[in-house]
């Protein structure tokens, strides 16, 4: 388990369980600032359990958490200001279906962190151009591709001006023609600096944008690496099993 | 009159407007009772979402006693079964038992169409910092009364005609004004049928306004299914 020395994000000894399922098994983990983590696995493996247990949308039985080296009390006040910190982008974007695109982005920066509507117009705009969906901020949610939805979402999750990003899968529910956009979006993001964790199946990403793999199995981090040991030298067989099934044969 | 109908229904535009006021004793118990009704609800479908066990207990056993007797009987209760301690006029008892009533029955599709929200709405407001009320308040509530307008909306009409219940305990509303008419000008059917235009006049307008209100609020999923 690597340790940093001043990691932005610790995980100690995290369990969870669901009744009598051990899904998450005494995982500690660092995660150091700017850094881009990506976590594979099967499905069942616990990845996600782990990101949304990070963000306290899954209460962990045991494990601590700190933040700039601050020790998260699960509190409800301080979870919801420990939340601000941490954007999430969803599997299924969860946009708010009764608001248009542009009252989605500004939702959290006027209704949580009581920012002056127009001050909140102006970032919402600026995020939805970044995404290169300014275009669309008057229409709703059903308007949109799955590919335009998840771009909203996460320029929704920037409004909040996080200092680090929790992405849950977010390109499965797309259409393979749309994966694309999405996943170029979140190598900007990282390119120019975010904090990220990511949980997803693409392996692209994981080579392109990483700057560790993570890899999951049965509730355990088996293995962690730079992408190129991940996909060249993996250690553990069930590493390698899991990636000679998902990487395409050459 | 040597007539193969034995009614002279030639008689009902002459006394469709005898019924004006007792359409306005329909049409305000109705109204009242709703109103009453939508406040229970509100607090009954909250009451039984509650993380508090004794709270959402008081508002499943409301809905459990309520929902599983009959409205005449509560109508009986408020207004005979009360008298021992309180006397409850006609027309409030009236109010109350349909708001009571339908309270039950609002609650929950209160109730259902909240919890038909996908969990991941709020999810996603929490994930954005924002407390458990004011996710409910903002995202949710919004979306579950779009969902809630069509049965209530249907609740509404039903609370229309059991208004008419009312005529037994001597509100001078539709139904008993018709039964009064009917034996003093011996034309039955004829009022009774004057009762049955008006019930009809009004359940119409109250569907129009709820399909109108259905349509506006439809604006944001267009595309949707």
């Amino acid at each position: 388990m690597t340790r940093l020395k001043d990691p932005f994000l610790r995980i100690e000894h995290l369990e969870k369980w669901y009744g009598d399922l051990h899904v998450l098994r005494d995982i500690s983990l660092d995660i150091a600032e700017k850094e881009v983590v990506v976590v594979i696995g099967a499905s069942g493996s616990g990845k996600s359990t782990l990101l949304r247990c990070i963000n306290f949308l899954e209460r962990a039985q045991k494990g601590k958490f700190f933040l700039d080296g601050v020790k998260i009390k699960p509190a409800e006040k301080e979870l919801n200001r420990v939340r601000q910190e941490m954007g999430m982008v969803f599997q299924h974007f969860n946009l708010f279906p009764h608001m248009s695109v542009l009252k989605n982005v500004m939702e959290g920066p006027v209704h949580v962190k009581g920012l002056p509507k127009k001050e909140a117009r102006d970032i919402a705009h600026r995020l939805l151009d970044k995404v290169g969906l300014d275009d669309k901020a008057d229409t709703y949610p059903a308007m949109l591709s799955g590919g335009q939805k998840q771009r909203v979402a996460i320029a929704r999750a920037l409004a909040m001006e996080p200092r680090v990003m929790l992405f849950d899968e977010p390109t499965s529910a797309l259409d393979p023609e749309l994966v694309g956009d999405v996943l170029k979006v979140m190598e900007d993001l990282g390119r120019e600096g975010m904090t990220m964790v990511v949980v997803t199946h693409e392996m692209w990403f994981a080579k392109e944008a990483a700057d560790r793999v993570i890899f999951m199995d049965d509730g355990v981090i088996l293995e962690e690496a730079t992408p190129e040991k991940m996909f060249t030298a993996p250690e553990h067989e069930r590493t390698q099993a899991f990636l000679k099934q998902i990487l395409p044969q050459e | 009159m040597g007539n193969i109908i034995p009614w002279n229904f030639s008689v009902i535009p002459e006394y469709f407007f005898v019924f004006r006021e007792a359409a306005f004793y329909t049409l305000q118990i109705t109204t009242l009772g709703i109103l009453v009704g939508l406040i229970i609800g509100l607090l009954v479908a909250f009451g039984k979402i509650a993380k508090n066990r004794v709270i959402s207990h008081i508002s499943g056993a409301y809905i459990f006693v309520i929902r599983g007797t009959p409205l005449l009987l509560q109508l009986f209760i408020i207004y005979y079964g009360l008298t021992t301690i309180v006397t409850v006029p006609p027309f409030p008892s009236a109010v109350f038992a349909l708001g009571i009533h339908n309270g039950a029955y609002i609650a929950e599709i209160f109730r259902g169409s909240i919890i038909s929200i996908d969990y991941g709405q709020m999810e996603a407001a929490r994930s954005l910092g924002m407390p458990y009320t004011r996710a409910m308040r903002r995202i949710i509530l919004p979306q579950a009364f779009k969902r809630a307008v069509p049965p209530l909306g249907n609740q509404f009409i039903i609370a229309l005609k059991d208004s008419s219940l009312a005529s037994t305990i001597a509100v001078p509303e539709l139904l008993l004004r018709g039964r009064q008419l009917g034996s003093s000008t011996f034309m039955y059917m004829e009022m009774l049928i004057i009762v049955a235009l008006w019930y009809l006049l009004m359940t119409s307008v109250l569907s129009y306004v709820v399909h109108r209100i259905e349509k506006r609020l439809r604006v944001s999923d267009r595309d949707q299914t």
